[in-house]
């Protein structure tokens, strides 16, 4: 796997620690670097309050709370995210509608394809 | 003889009885008057008979000989008890008509006949006293009605009235009849007027749209149009609002039918509303069950790849399958518990089932009962068994014959309570700290340690590895 992960941060934003952990794998595997692996709400804002990350992978459903305001947060700073759920994207409403959703369980090669799609060109190419 | 009075040929008729003979004349203008009673009397189709005062028969028209069996040459001059048999209902009313009797000279009423080969005849009965030309009287003539067939079909239509009223009185579902011509009610159910709130008289003149059914005339004229046509109209789903403002689901079934000759239209009203609060509850349970289904499965896609890069490849599937195992047991118990929570030593046994020969004696166990870990928790603490149990016996004190293993569990700390969980090993073979974090040090390091938010201790001692994990009791317990 070619390392062309442009350095960018990405927030992990999953309760699960088994797909936390997987996933974080599958990002540095790609070459991007982890801006946080949030469990909770209050985490994933305050990482995002912080303002180190690029992108973010969102869970929908954070230990039976919604993820809904940290999709708000990020959009409201242009943060492209991806919303990943076991949930249909014909569940998913409010905050989450509009954003790129993947359903669990997703292939580590479509993920790592949708986060490149929505993090901007490189510059200097 | 019968002949000669039908002919015509006998001016009078004696009969013998107790009280000396009578006479009765059957010829001169007395006699046509007679002839022609008794052609009129041949030709009814009620039973008539005449007695005499000592209650012998001198007279039975065609009708009676039919009802009593009894052929009028054979009835003639018998006691009237040898022809048939009497009954009543209650011995009083049997006491009533002779009184009335005695005292008026007539009588009307029912009772029950027996005939000679004892089959019992209802019979409306008149009886009247007879007095012949001599003014002896004594005589009756009785009129009789054969009713068995009538009363037969009253019994059964009382039947039928008090069973399908009883129906009607206690049904589950709101029944309404309507008159098409004036769309108005006409009866409600009991179950109608508890549905609606409105008593029994406030119903009946009203609308279905006056009681919130139907939105509104127009709707209301639409279905009886239908109704007309189709004899059937159905809606599934219908709001309905109660007299106090509820809502509520309603399915409605109309029929128009012939009711003797007058048509009605009955409306069967249920209420649906629990039925769809159970079919959206199922919906919502449903996608439930698909959100966790697809977690676990990506769950298991995870532990296919971490399994897939830390081990020997030619040993891939057996630890998958074994890792699976792992997580089947902990869904096991979360589903049992509703998804609430595991209790801890039901979580142990579980992850320790492939060694319960051992517990009590190699295998330790020591917590107090009470605890239940929550969702997350369970799950992640239930994986790190899982390894720690896989690595004892492939290298650790279960690998060998006499070695130890001790999980203890406690809440220490009581202002801010922290839980924690151990596993000590003793015994087994020389521990030597690996060179290379292995999955399994992933699952009971980090991955236990995200799923309470607290601290994983693990400590390579030589004579057996010691893992502690730490968690503030509120993440961890219910």
């Amino acid at each position: 796997m070619t390392l062309d992960g442009q350095d960018q941060s990405i927030l992990i934003v999953e309760d699960e620690p088994m797909l936390a952990y997987a996933i974080e794998e599958m990002f540095i595997e790609a070459g991007f670097r982890i801006a946080g692996v949030a469990g909770r709400l209050e985490t994933a804002l305050a990482i995002i309050e912080s303002g180190v990350c690029d992108a973010a992978i969102l869970d929908a459903n954070l230990k039976g709370v919604s993820a809904g305001p940290a999709a708000s947060a990020l959009a409201a700073r242009g943060i492209p995210f991806i919303i990943l759920s076991g949930y249909s994207r014909d569940q998913q409403q409010g905050a989450f509608a509009g954003a790129l959703h993947l359903q669990k369980p997703c292939r580590p090669e479509l993920l790592i394809q949708a986060l490149r799609g929505i993090l901007p060109a490189p510059t200097g190419l | 003889m019968l002949r000669a009075i039908s002919h015509g040929e006998a001016d009078a008729l004696v009969i013998e009885s107790g009280a000396g003979p009578k006479v009765y004349t059957i010829q001169g203008q007395e006699a046509e008057a007679n002839r022609f009673r008794s052609e009129m009397l041949a030709q009814v189709s009620d039973a008539v008979i005449a007695v005499d005062g000592e209650d012998r028969v001198i007279y039975l028209n065609a009708a009676a000989e039919q009802l009593y069996g009894f052929a009028n040459s054979s009835a003639l001059g018998r006691a009237l008890s040898e022809i048939r048999g009497l009954q009543w209902s209650n011995p009083e009313n049997g006491a009533a008509a002779a009184t009335a009797f005695r005292e008026q000279g007539e009588w009307r009423g029912e009772c029950v006949h027996v005939r000679n080969d004892g089959r019992e005849v209802n019979v409306e009965l008149s009886v009247t006293a007879l007095r012949d030309s001599g003014e002896h009287a004594g005589g009756r003539l009785s009129v009789i009605r054969d009713v068995t067939e009538r009363k037969q079909h009253e019994a059964k239509v009382l039947v039928s009235e008090i069973r399908y009223r009883r129906l009607f009185e206690t049904a589950h579902d709101g029944v309404l009849i309507l008159d098409p011509g004036s769309r108005k009610i006409v009866d409600a159910n009991p179950f109608m007027t508890r549905m609606l709130g409105y008593p029994h008289d406030q119903l009946v003149g009203k609308e279905l749209f006056e009681i919130g059914l139907l939105k509104d005339e127009v709707a209301s004229q639409k279905m009886f149009r239908k109704l007309q046509r189709s004899c059937e109209v159905r809606y599934d789903d219908l709001p309905l609002e109660t007299r106090a403002g509820q809502r509520q689901q309603v399915e409605v079934v109309a029929n128009l039918y012939d009711e003797n000759g007058r048509p009605v239209i009955q409306c069967n009203i249920r209420d649906i509303t629990e039925r769809r609060r159970g079919e959206e509850h199922v919906k919502l349970l449903m996608a439930e069950v698909n959100h966790r289904a697809r977690n676990l499965l990506a769950v298991v896609q995870a532990f296919a790849h971490q399994t897939a890069k830390y081990g020997d490849p030619a040993t891939f599937a057996t630890r998958l399958s074994d890792r699976i195992d792992g997580l089947a047991a902990g869904q096991d118990l979360l589903v049992k518990n509703q998804w609430l929570g595991v209790e801890v030593a039901d979580l142990v046994d579980a992850q320790l089932s492939h060694f319960k020969d051992l517990i009590g004696t190699r295998v330790l166990i020591a917590g107090p009962r009470a605890l239940t870990l929550n969702m997350s928790a369970a799950q992640g603490i239930g994986m790190a068994l899982h390894e720690l149990a896989t690595n004892a016996a492939k290298y650790g004190a279960l690998s060998n014959l006499d070695g130890q293993v001790r999980i203890a569990w406690r809440i220490t700390g009581a202002a801010k309570p922290t839980f924690s969980i151990s596993w000590l090993e003793d015994g087994g073979p020389r521990v030597v700290e690996p060179t290379r974090k292995g999955f399994g040090q992933i699952v009971i390091g980090r991955m236990a340690e995200a799923a309470v938010e607290g601290r994983a201790e693990i400590v390579f001692r030589e004579r057996g590895l010691s893992w502690t994990l730490y968690a503030p009791a509120e993440n961890a317990l219910t």
